[in-house]
């Protein structure tokens, strides 16, 4: 830029100054935000005749999209405007469109965002919705607490209810017939101990055992299986729940813990597990180069299409095999805005979710339906994870993923499976290091 | 002689810009007019959101909830996360793969094909400065398979007797931090010899034919001609470079995500999470303040090192 130095300093003057006014003005727009009313005035639980158009951002597809069509089939005045955000953006999109002057009706639930729009008041609290609609016999109770908190969002599990799911998953594992054959092991295990004889039998095969991706989230989902069944329910709920005063050092996450770094000194994890992303280990157990991969239902229409008859599935098994069935699993659920003037239409979506229309929906989708009355069985593979599902829900053992428990979690889980698996960081050091995390998070 | 063609030559297009200086000067508050879109775009794009950053640095925010003072306790936070230092210090060893080397190799690219190869030149340009054209997400994918554990690295270790070498290099703590680094060296080498041939390019062909007179080889040419030719071009490179190594982001995100168990965490992947994972927008903000500060430095430090003596 050839200016003379007079009038750079001019042009320098000019910049700080609209620089300056700009700061300014962004800053009278965040002093000026206060909670907002997130109670609705009134409820209702018919949908207007007139036409009514929608808005909803989402990330999730399948199966929000399907979901929304039965749901307009039933309604036809009803138009819903969809907007998606691929995944890795969808946080910070949603938090800045939900919080903007013309938010959307409806957005997908995300625990990091909720974290802040539930106690600006951006979202609608559901109650009075669910008591004139009934939802607490519409829907399952364990996927609905998870979605139930206090107005600062500090604590789940309990308070007010903020979304209504419209499909579940659960986390279990699955595994390849002939590669169990070949090695020796008769069917699925029953007990812990018995899995964990497989896999020693099937290392003694020469295949590896345990098909596994730590790159992203597939290291602590093993970890999360095996603590589902070593651990005491309520325990793991409170902490990821944040309860005052919960703690992940326990003994029993040090057996899971162990039993984890045990199986990865075995050389039962693919060599490879740290660099490995969660869809090659999917694509490499597809193949037939695992034998067993802990993973979510929301794999099972691919391999089945892969593997055919050769992939089964059941759930992580307890130290005894009598105990109830306990997995993790979570929902796409759909929460409501609390300044939109098409709340109960909103709603009404919402009830629809728990419908046997939408159950149909969410399994042809590769979900597990949300109305615990829906018909789940099935052929194959999908029959199985079906079975388990159903076992799950009666019992209210659906428990959350544990980087639900605060939204750096993530970031700690991660790394701390990638130090356990190579040895680099020992099992009370990774235990300690989400506790801090928890601990920072809800101090 | 050579050091006085050097000096010669670096001096010789300031003289005349100075004077064209002094006649732009008389285009008055017209010129401003011109310049009123690019500052428009610069305030707006640059100026404010740096300023804004700077703002968010000293405030206790999530993005939503209404923001409170913080003074300089994100700084305190960002500066005592246990997590920083190690993310600095991958961030400077990555100066080595993304600058050094680079620079390194360009040179001598730019050796071997300057004035020699006549033929083919275009096309050496094309393929060494493809990288700098791919999105490095693609490129980022690409190499996590080339580096898998049954990957077209480990498949030529084996293929040339080294198969007890191999193993998953992005997953093994030790050599994850080089294995990025080396994608880095493939994607700036090209660079910095586009810029190094078009340097290499201007400098006069009477000035090689003296040396050669005087009995200058092929080395002492290129050390005694073309490389004090090439000190502005060597010095934007290490800019650039140097940027890319400190500020890296993309490439890190994609193909470890600072893992396995932290040993490829960098500074920009930390603001990252704190802002988008844990929504501290104040502690990330102070964050990024840090890095941007030491950018400078170290800019400022190579533009002090590669100067012109004057």
């Amino acid at each position: 830029m050839p200016t003379t130095p007079g009038r750079g300093r001019a042009a320098a003057a000019a910049a700080a100054g609209t620089a300056a006014a700009l700061v300014l003005s962004s800053c009278a727009v965040l002093s000026t935000s206060v909670r907002e009313d997130d109670t609705p005035a009134s409820v209702s639980t018919t949908v207007p005749d007139g036409p009514v158009t929608l808005r909803l951002a989402f990330t999730d597809d399948p199966p929000t999209q399907a979901l929304v069509d039965g749901f307009t089939e039933q309604h036809p005045n009803v138009e819903v405007e969809l907007q998606q955000t691929q995944f890795t953006d969808y946080i910070k999109t949603v938090k800045l469109s939900m919080s903007s002057e013309d938010p959307p009706d409806l957005a997908q639930y995300n625990p990091g965002a909720m974290e802040s729009l539930v106690p600006a008041g951006l979202i609608l609290d559901l109650d009075q919705h669910a008591e004139a609609y009934g939802w607490g016999e519409t829907f399952p109770s364990s996927p609905l607490e998870s979605l139930r908190t206090d107005p600062d969002a500090a604590e789940y599990g309990s308070g007010s209810l903020y979304a209504a799911p419209g499909a579940l998953s659960i986390l279990g594992v699955f595994y390849n017939k002939s590669l169990l054959e070949e090695a020796g092991v008769d069917g699925p295990p029953q007990t812990l101990d018995e899995f964990d004889r497989s896999l020693e039998q099937v290392h003694a095969s020469g295949t590896t055992p345990l098909g596994n991706g730590s790159l992203e989230v597939g290291g602590f989902q093993l970890w999360n299986a095996l603590l589902n069944v070593l651990g005491d329910e309520d325990d793991y709920r409170d902490w990821v729940y944040g309860a005052p005063g919960a703690s992940i050092e326990t003994p029993a996450a040090d057996e899971a813990t162990d039993t984890l770094t045990r199986w990865a000194e075995a050389g039962y994890l693919p060599e490879g597990t740290n660099a490995t992303t969660d869809i090659d280990a999917q694509a490499d157990f597809a193949a037939g180069e695992s034998a067993f991969l802990v993973t979510g239902n929301w794999a099972a229409a691919e391999l089945a299409e892969e593997m055919g008859d050769d992939v089964g599935f059941f759930l992580m098994p307890g130290p005894t095999g009598e105990e109830p069935p306990v997995a993790s699993g979570s929902s796409v659920a759909y929460a409501v805005s609390s300044q939109s003037e098409n709340a109960d239409t909103a709603a009404a979506f919402l009830d629809y979710l728990g419908s046997p229309e939408a159950a149909r929906i969410q399994l042809e989708n590769g979900f597990m339906p949300v109305n615990p009355e829906a018909p789940t069985e099935g052929d194959g593979v999908m029959g199985e994870v079906n079975a388990g599902f159903g076992g799950v829900v009666e019992e209210e053992s659906l428990l959350p993923f544990p980087d639900f428990a605060t939204p750096g979690m993530v970031d700690q889980l991660t790394p701390g499976i990638q130090g356990l698996v190579s040895g680099t960081t020992s099992e009370e050091e990774f235990l300690r290091t989400l506790q801090e995390e928890w601990d920072e998070h809800h101090e | 002689m050579n050091e006085g063609a050097t000096t010669a030559r670096g001096a010789e297009p300031r003289e005349p810009r100075r004077k064209k200086r002094g006649a732009l000067n008389q285009g008055g508050r017209g010129a401003w007019l011109y310049l009123l879109p690019a500052v428009v775009v610069y305030v707006g794009f640059l100026i404010y959101p740096a300023v804004s950053t700077l703002q968010f640095s000293f405030l206790d925010w999530d993005g939503i909830a209404p923001p409170a003072w913080a003074g300089i306790d994100n700084f305190v936070l960002a500066l005592t996360d246990p997590l920083l230092a190690r993310a600095i210090g991958n961030g400077l060893l990555l100066i080595v793969f993304f600058t050094v080397i680079p620079i390194a190799v360009g040179l001598l690219m730019t050796a071997l094909l300057v004035g020699r190869v006549r033929h083919g030149t275009t096309f050496f340009r094309v393929v060494f400065f493809l990288p700098q054209v791919l999105p490095l997400v693609a490129v980022g994918t690409t190499w996590r398979w080339v580096y898998s554990e049954d990957g077209m690295v480990n498949q030529f270790l084996e293929l040339i007797g080294l198969g007890h070498l191999t193993r998953a290099w992005l997953g093994d703590e030790q050599f994850a931090l080089v294995a990025l680094g080396l994608i880095g060296t493939w994607v700036m080498s090209g660079l910095c010899m586009m810029l190094f041939m078009s340097g290499a390019q201007k400098v006069d062909a009477s000035l090689h034919e003296a040396a050669a007179i005087d009995g200058a080889g092929p080395v002492r040419q290129f050390l005694s001609v073309t490389l004090p030719g090439l000190r502005k071009e060597i010095s934007i490179a290490g800019v650039i470079t140097t940027i890319a190594a400190l500020a890296s982001f993309d490439l890190v995100f994609v193909t470890t995500n600072g893992g396995p168990a932290g040993a490829t965490n960098v500074p920009a992947l930390l603001v990252y999470r704190l802002a988008f994972n844990e929504g501290d927008i104040g502690a990330a903000s102070a964050l990024a303040v840090v890095l941007t500060v030491l950018v400078v430095v170290l800019v400022g430090a190579i533009r002090y090192l590669a100067r012109e003596d004057s």
